[in-house]
């Protein structure tokens, strides 16, 4: 009895220990479960990358993200050339990033450039995101490019561009139809004096991409001799099979899509124009396989299909699962065969619970081999009685309770 | 008098003889005196977007005339094909990019530069001359305008002055030889608006170019045009397509003047010709003085100056 009071007295001990113990602790030890929630997030982010509603300040770094050397020390770093993607591992969402930019770098002998950021941040969802300009960032806020970017043209080091080419780089790559009729002194950077820098300003805040709206089905009508129709079911790949939306569109600009020349109808209405080489690739680079049949047909697709694309209908679990969950991660899907015991490593004799495929065995088949009623192991179809069983057959009879 | 003429001939022909050999070892020994850090410039096709300041600039660093920078940035010029010429040391050209039509290739074209120039090879009077720091320049003072460097160039860059028939100008980019004594960079690269194109060292070039390959393949061809070419070339170029596309010419990796030096290393070395020249014409001489000597007395009528003809 005595001895059941002090462990009562006991108690109120641990908990006073606990409680100073978790105010104790260090704060790095805290931060570390952010950092894992923070790699939580990455996940979700390779998946759709400038979506990601987390804190630009929490970057997810090793000491290898910067240093190549096993031992950096202060004289000999050892630091990484310019890793660019590999740094980076969190964006904010463009709705954080500024309206409009103006650039001073020419103050004295121009007008600001005013840069329009949010419409080009909103438009970068379409290409590869924040990365395409902010293509080098550190943990903190998104560096200025002068941080990097030597004011001076002869310098030692020449495989980094200098400023006034990191910045002209950064428009000029995309807005190479700049107009000529201009030069750039009416373009960007206006004479001193102008008045062009607040209407522009204005303009730019009122500019609005029209909302994107995504394809579901898209039909193609080609000249192809191996069938005239081509349908590709857009939301099957983004949604059904969780491709990236980065994995087709890759690097893409407004320019890919707009051009002022190429004349618009209604099936084509923004003049998308491509060469055989661009139309193709992106079904190719999955869809290996040489051959024009499997898209071109005479009639439209039907939707995908589990049971007639694989033979092999999903029933139960199966239906709810994800497609990476048994044909892995990456693309293109990892084609499986019927066997069960393929995924299902632990299914064997008395080991797997026939309760699970809907019914209980009677005790004279518990322990036979899967085999003996699952011929060659095909799972697939329902087992035949008659291989041992002359008057019996399934489903009529049964070997359990269902 | 005929005597005499042939006298002068035979000098002035050992003089050219012997000058073309000196000419020829000079050249050769050019390439052992190329400095490591030799310059190189890579023009990176992908990031040219046409605005053609280093025509404006080109100009402007070397007297010519020229109109204001604005008006270059009338793209008409485009329609047509251009090469560099007198009035022009460098030029862009545009071409179509399949991949996409909207972002059009730009090149620009100049004197390359080469490791091994077929041009001072071609030089009978060794005006052009191969720098260490891997600049082809010449001395406009030596230029005879004979136009053979023009003949010899691959690239067809040299291209000429020729108002005045005492004062020929051979023009072609000197690597702005006047501004990098004063350590400047060469006009064009100074005024490249989006650093197209890079003025290094010929081997760091080269490692950078191959840099931008690797990291972006979609982007790139894997050739660096003027790495190999003929030997080798100061200015480089990587680009998005095929160099034939972009009128590059299709040259192989042996040096121009390598097949025409070896034929004339080969046949002037040690003096040879020269001296077989010599050696055959003076054993004819002394054939025919003996036979002379034999018929003097029968043939002491028949005028001297046919037997000279028969020789």
């Amino acid at each position: 009895m005595m001895m059941k009071k002090v462990y009562f007295l006991y108690i109120p001990l641990i908990l006073i220990i606990c409680i100073a113990g978790s105010n104790l602790l260090p704060k790095g030890l805290t931060k570390k479960f952010d950092a894992d929630k923070g790699n939580f997030s990455k996940e979700n982010q390779n998946n759709n990358l400038t979506h990601v509603e987390s804190d630009f300040t929490n970057q997810t770094l090793t000491c290898k993200s910067c240093h190549e050397t096993e031992y950096p020390t202060k004289n000999d770093p050892g630091l990484r050339k310019c890793p660019r993607f590999d740094m980076i591992s969190k964006f904010p969402t463009f709705n954080k990033g500024p309206e409009v930019v103006d650039i001073k770098e020419m103050s004295d002998k121009y007008t600001d450039v005013v840069f329009s950021h949010k419409i080009h941040s909103q438009m970068s969802e379409m290409s590869i995101g924040c990365t395409d300009c902010h293509h080098y960032n550190t943990t903190g806020p998104v560096l200025n490019c002068r941080e990097c970017h030597e004011q001076n043209r002869s310098r030692e080091d020449v495989s980094v561009p200098d400023l006034k080419a990191a910045f002209h780089r950064q428009c000029m790559g995309c807005h190479k139809q700049w107009s000529h009729d201009n030069g750039c002194s009416t373009q960007c950077h206006s004479n001193k004096g102008t008045d062009v820098k607040n209407r522009d300003r204005q303009e730019m805040l009122d500019k609005k991409h029209p909302k994107v709206t995504e394809p579901t089905k898209m039909i193609w009508e080609t000249n192809s001799a191996a069938g005239k129709i081509v349908t590709f079911f857009h939301n099957e790949h983004n949604q059904l099979f969780k491709i990236n939306c980065n994995t087709c569109h890759k690097q893409e600009n407004c320019t890919k899509c707009h051009d002022v020349n190429n004349p618009k109808d209604d099936k084509n209405p923004i003049g998308i124009k491509k060469s055989f080489e661009d139309h193709h690739k992106p079904c190719m680079n999955c869809h290996n396989e040489n051959a024009c049949e499997k898209c071109h047909k005479e009639k439209e697709m039907t939707p995908f299909n589990h049971s007639s694309s694989a033979g092999w209908t999903l029933k139960n679990y199966h239906s709810r699962l994800a497609c990476e969950k048994c044909h892995g991660n990456s693309m293109p899907f990892k084609k499986l065969d019927n066997n069960c015991t393929s995924c299902h490593k632990n299914f064997a004799p008395g080991k797997f619970d026939h309760k699970l495929a809907g019914l209980t065995l009677s005790e004279n088949h518990k322990e036979m081999e899967c085999e003996n009623c699952h011929l060659k192991n095909d799972f697939s179809k329902p087992p035949d009685c008659k291989t041992c069983h002359d008057d019996k057959s399934f489903p009529a009879q049964s070997p359990g309770k269902r | 008098m005929k005597n005499l003429n042939r006298r002068d001939f035979l000098k002035s022909t050992a003089l050219g003889v012997s000058a073309v050999a000196l000419g020829a070892t000079s050249v050769k020994g050019a390439d052992k005196t190329l400095s490591e850090d030799r310059i190189g410039i890579l023009v990176d096709t992908a990031v040219c977007i046409g605005c053609r300041n280093c025509e404006w600039a080109c100009r402007v660093a070397h007297d010519m005339p020229t109109k204001e920078l604005e008006s270059y940035s009338d793209n008409s010029v485009f329609k047509e094909y251009r090469r560099p010429d007198k009035t022009a040391l460098t030029v862009v050209n545009q071409f179509e990019n399949e991949k996409n039509p909207l972002l059009p290739v730009y090149v620009k074209n100049q004197c390359m530069h080469c490791e091994r120039p077929a041009c001072v090879s071609a030089c009978i009077v060794g005006a052009l001359t191969k720098q260490a720091d891997g600049s082809v320049i010449w001395d406009d003072d030596k230029c005879i305008g004979c136009r053979y460097c023009m003949v010899a160039c691959q690239f067809q860059i040299p291209s000429y002055d020729y108002d005045k028939s005492i004062d020929p100008h051979i023009r072609k980019c000197d690597l702005c030889f006047e501004r990098r004594k004063k350590e400047k960079l060469p006009a064009c690269v100074n005024i490249c608006p989006n650093e197209a194109l890079l003025f290094g060292k010929r081997s760091e070039i080269i490692q950078i170019a191959k840099n931008r390959i690797k990291r972006k393949p979609d982007e790139y061809i894997d050739h660096i045009y003027g790495e190999f070419e003929i030997g080798g070339t100061s200015w480089m170029y990587i680009a998005g397509k095929n160099f034939e596309k972009l009128k590059m010419p299709p040259l192989g990796n042996n040096p121009a003047p390598g097949i025409s030096e070896s034929i004339q290393h080969g046949i002037f070395a040690y003096f040879v010709p020269p001296v077989a020249l010599y050696a055959l014409l003076g054993t004819v001489m002394w054939i025919t003085r003996r036979r002379n000597g034999e018929n003097d007395e029968e043939n002491i009528l028949k005028p001297h100056d046919e037997k000279g003809e028969n020789k």
